[in-house]
């Protein structure tokens, strides 16, 4: 029995990827396609750069007029159920008539907590395309690519024009590429939510989901603070939190994206460090009692603490589900 | 053939895959250890077919996702209380490495291919052994020693009765510490399934065991007091019945009173196959080398000994101008006679020389060889009568026991070397009855130590290991010290059995093939448990024998403890009523009463007795005793009166 259930666990968990293949059959085929490939280069992730500044915004209030600090009330408890997260990758592997071919690598899953292991739920999501401005292309050539290399266009539905700048159309592959791995977080998140499970830990916000933003089950986290919802009055609230504590909850919305709750949390204590060691934005769906979701979310999160997401950098507001997602995706697409 | 996945095979830079080993990780509660058998299937053919590789788990490793433990601690809070309470366990990794036991095909020899474990079947341990070639089928001749069991398989382990017993290989080499019985028991359960496999193709087969310490081979012939369901499923498992040995026969000098023999298994109800072991001058001559040390036997001394050897006994030796009387030597004393009527001979001429042998050297070898009666005695009879194993007699699946654990150490050698020289010469002659003996040497690092002075046992040992698999003459030798014993010894024994070792013997330059783990698992071996090396397994396998199903030493001593030591005239009653239940110990008394005999003489008479086996055992017995010469009062004679010359002439 015992042996059936390791059989089980470690025969392989995904299945084929979507669209093109992996980067050394992309090379191929790029190289029967008459492309010489380009010399290894590093991931595009770690060169782009957001072109939008640090900033402010304004929140709306929902729990309380001010924004203020709030004692977690309770002990932290353990309560969700799984973790999601999303990775990808992506990197210049040929260029056509000098504009850049990028080669890409989305992957979400959910790892699902069952008597305190975590193991992945149903098939993760893996997505491999190519990207190349198709329009800008000899014609023939963009044929070849579209139809034996999976190409797509990451300027399709825009007015055809000759001559991009090369970045521009690596800038442009990369957002697409982003959108890809935000489209596959979300069709998983929603694949959960449609079922009996608990609690899900969404790395990073579930403002894009018409379903998650109704579901009280998913718990987006934020780690990141570009944007800071506070005004000057407020930032210092934010800021000045102590380990334990939250602000209260406030609503966000955007043109492109659903209405969430949110509020900042101070998982750990920054002493006299960063004042964002430590700090979260929790979104949750903006119905029912939010103070009490506040808490009871900020709890599962402080429980969240242990075991300890080291050597991950990002350590301090990572819980240990989310890495083990992390891990898990890129031992997937490698 | 289970289709059940246990495990995936891992290869990375660092830690490659060879021809000869590879790694592999399963689930956490995967039943896997160190010891298990596994089979790796891939599904990229190689020359159109799909190879399988067959390994043994020898190393085991287990870690986290954590980088060093300091980040674990962190996340505690330095509170180990925390950790535990931690809503998700740490992803945790089983690997263990394997060394290939066999590839299938054979050629072309490869890195083994990634690919999924599973755990062996029955039938792939047999394969993955070699053991097909030789365990199963018509020509089967396997012997099985003991059962591999690892994730619910079981399977029988057997050896090749051609590279156990000869002639493709032979020899046994067994280690492990003291007190666990376990080398013992291991060789007394391997003699069973011998004697219960070995094919009757395969010729006759005895044993000739050496008791040099205790009681634990002292009765083989008894049944054990308790085997255990286990020990009995093992048995039938295995194809052993769970019986003691049918045919034991036990052979001990004489203890240093001579009144019985020296071993533990002295009750009386034990003594119908026990029969005394002793020698005379003649067959002690023959291996003066062993009792006598290198500054004793130079070149000189050597070579009066070869005369003696040669030219005096069991002979008629004259020297008319030397010797006023024929000799014939047949018995140390009658060595002694001769000795010493020649010294006085050259003593009495002022010679320092007879026939080239100087004065000096006859002295010598006269001292040293008078007092080896002195020293083996019990073995060595001063009479000359000789009680010894029957060669030319030796029986199909018998067991012959030779108990010298109470001769001093120069006895024992001498047993020891006589013993298996009769052996191989029978052996060579096809002389012996059987056409394989085993013989069974305890603490073998005293007999043939990998250091030290040349000896003749060790000399003999040596080749016995280096030869005697031609002649079906086969060592099975146990020591707690493989490291000590000699290495060309321990280098021909085809197979090795291993107990639980020492640390410290494990940390010997001769278990550097073993893994860490092999040899931790080594140093905590269960009694009943063994590791197995032999030329058919690519790598040392694990294995469970069962308790011998034979009387311990320890709970035999309890069971038939020892016969105290008689008096002379009730220990010759119970000896002479073996061959004689009508003798009385009246009839005894009254007999030496009557011959007035000394203690030499009555065992002598007693020895005599027993060796011959008359039909008339008490006129055998009375004969060979020195009949009391009748005493006469004699007149005592005054002094001789001085005869007075009379007259004058002085010369009347």
């Amino acid at each position: 029995m015992l042996a059936m259930d390791a059989g089980r666990r470690i025969s392989r968990s995904y299945g084929a990827p979507q669209g093109a293949a992996s980067v050394r059959s992309a090379l191929r085929s790029l190289r029967s396609a008459g492309i010489r490939a380009a010399l290894p280069s590093a991931p595009l992730e770690l060169s782009a750069r957001s072109d939008q500044p640090p900033r402010l915004e304004a929140p709306l209030a929902l729990e309380g007029a001010t924004l203020a600090v709030r004692r977690v009330a309770g002990e932290p408890v353990a309560g969700f159920t799984a973790f999601l997260d999303g990775v990808q990758r992506s990197q210049v592997v040929g260029y056509a008539d000098a504009m850049p071919i990028v080669h890409a690598d989305v992957a979400a899953v959910v790892r699902e907590r069952v008597t305190r292991r975590l193991r992945t739920w149903r098939a993760p999501r893996v997505i491999r395309r190519l990207y190349a401005p198709l329009s800008s292309l000899d014609p023939a050539l963009a044929l070849v690519l579209h139809e034996r290399c999976g190409a797509v266009d990451p300027f399709a539905g825009e007015e055809p024009t000759l001559v991009r700048h090369p970045q521009e159309c690596t800038a442009r592959a990369l957002t697409a590429v982003q959108r890809e791995r935000e489209g596959a977080e979300l069709a998983l998140l929603e694949e959960w939510l449609a079922g009996p499970g608990g609690p899900v830990l969404v790395d990073g916000g579930i403002s894009g989901s018409r379903a998650a933003t109704t579901d009280g089950r998913a718990v987006g986290v934020v780690k990141s603070h570009r944007t800071l919802y506070a005004t000057g009055e407020s930032l210092p609230v934010i800021l000045g939190l102590r380990e334990g504590e939250r602000t209260t909850a406030v609503g966000v919305t955007s043109p492109r994206r659903f209405p969430v709750a949110t509020w900042y949390l101070r998982l750990r204590d920054p002493g006299s460090g960063s004042p964002f060691f430590g700090l979260v934005r929790v979104e949750v769906a903006r119905e029912g009692d939010l103070t009490a979701r506040a808490d009871e979310a900020s709890r599962w999160l402080l429980a969240e603490r242990t075991p300890v997401a080291l050597p991950d950098p990002r350590w301090d507001v990572m819980s240990y589900g989310v890495r083990d997602c992390e891990q898990y995706l890129s031992a997937i697409i490698r | 053939m289970t289709a059940t996945i246990l495990g995936r095979v891992v290869a990375t830079e660092r830690r490659p895959n060879t021809p000869h080993e590879f790694h592999f990780w399963t689930a956490l509660d995967a039943p896997v250890g160190i010891g298990t058998i596994v089979r790796v299937e891939t599904d990229r053919p190689v020359s159109g077919v799909l190879p399988r590789v067959y390994g043994v788990v020898t190393e085991a490793f287990g870690f986290t996702d954590l980088q060093t433990p300091l980040h674990d601690v962190l996340g505690a809070d330095g509170d180990p209380a925390q950790s535990v309470a931690a809503p998700t366990e740490r992803t945790e990794i089983r690997l263990y490495t394997a060394a290939v036991l066999r590839h299938v095909p054979e050629e072309p020899l490869q890195p083994v291919a990634m690919g999924s474990v599973h755990l062996a079947s029955e039938s792939d341990v047999q394969i993955a052994l070699r053991m097909e070639s030789y365990a199963t089928g018509e020509s089967a001749r396997g012997i099985p020693v003991g059962l591999y069991r690892a994730g619910g398989t079981e399977a029988a382990i057997h050896l090749d009765a051609d590279f156990l017993l000869g002639p493709e290989a032979a020899h046994l080499s067994i280690s492990g510490v003291s007190g666990l019985a376990t080398k013992t028991s291991a060789v007394e359960w391997l003699l069973a399934s011998i004697f219960a496999h070995l094919p009757a193709s395969k010729g006759r087969v005895a044993a000739v065991c050496f008791n040099v310490k205790g009681p634990d081979l002292c009765f083989l012939d008894q049944p054990a007091t308790a085997l255990s369901e286990e020990d009995r499923a093992l048995h039938e498992a295995l194809g052993v019945p769970a019986k003691p040995f049918e045919k034991v026969r036990y052979f001990a000098p004489w203890s240093a009173k001579g009144g019985q023999l020296a071993t533990l298994r002295s009750n009386d109800a034990l003594q119908e196959n026990v029969q005394p072991l002793t020698w005379g001058l003649r067959e002690t001559l023959q291996y003066a080398e062993v009792l006598l040390n290198k500054d004793d036997i130079d070149a000189k001394a050597d070579a009066l000994i070869d005369f003696i050897k040669e030219r005096v006994l069991d002979q008629v030796f004259t020297d008319p101008g030397f010797l006023e009387r024929a000799h014939e030597v047949r018995s140390f004393s009658d060595l002694e006679g001769w000795f010493r009527e020649l010294l006085r001979s050259m003593e009495s001429r002022n010679a320092d020389v007879w026939r080239t042998h100087h004065v000096a050297t006859i002295r010598k070898v006269r001292n040293r060889l008078s007092n080896i009666s002195t020293r083996c005695r019990g073995l060595v009879t001063d009479d000359g009568s000789v009680s010894d194993l029957p060669f030319k007699e030796f029986e199909d699946r018998t067991v012959y026991v030779v108990d010298v654990a109470n001769l001093e150490e120069d006895a024992q050698d001498l047993v020891f070397a006589r013993v298996v020289s009769q052996l191989r010469e029978h052996l060579e002659k096809r002389q012996l009855g059987v056409e394989q003996v085993v013989v069974f040497v305890d603490e073998l690092n005293k007999y043939a130590p990998a250091d030290g002075p040349e000896t003749y046992v060790r000399k003999m040992l040596l080749d016995i290991a280096e030869r005697g698999r031609y002649l079906g003459l086969v060592l099975f030798g146990a020591q707690q010290f493989r490291s000590q014993v000699h290495r060309r010894v321990v280098g021909n024994s085809g197979t090795s059995l291993y107990g639980r070792m020492d640390p410290d013997e494990l940390a010997t330059p001769g278990y550097q093939t073993f893994t860490p783990a092999t040899k931790a698992r080594l140093a905590t071996l269960e009694k009943g448990q063994l590791m197995v090396r032999h030329p058919h397994f690519g790598q040392p396998i694990f294995v469970r024998f069962p308790r011998p199903a034979v009387l311990g030493g320890r709970e035999g001593v309890e069971r038939f403890p020892q016969a105290e030591e008689l008096p002379l005239d009730a220990a010759v009653t119970k000896a002479l009523r073996k061959l004689d239940p009508a003798i009385t110990l009246g009839w005894v008394k009254d007999t030496l009463a009557l011959a007035g005999e000394d203690e030499d003489g009555i065992l002598r008479a007693r020895n005599r007795t027993l060796q011959a086996r008359p039909d008339d055992v008490k006129a055998f017995f009375r004969a060979h005793l020195k009949k009391r010469t009748p005493t006469e009062p004699v007149a005592r004679r005054g002094p001789t009166p001085l005869r007075v010359p009379g007259g004058d002439d002085p010369y009347a």
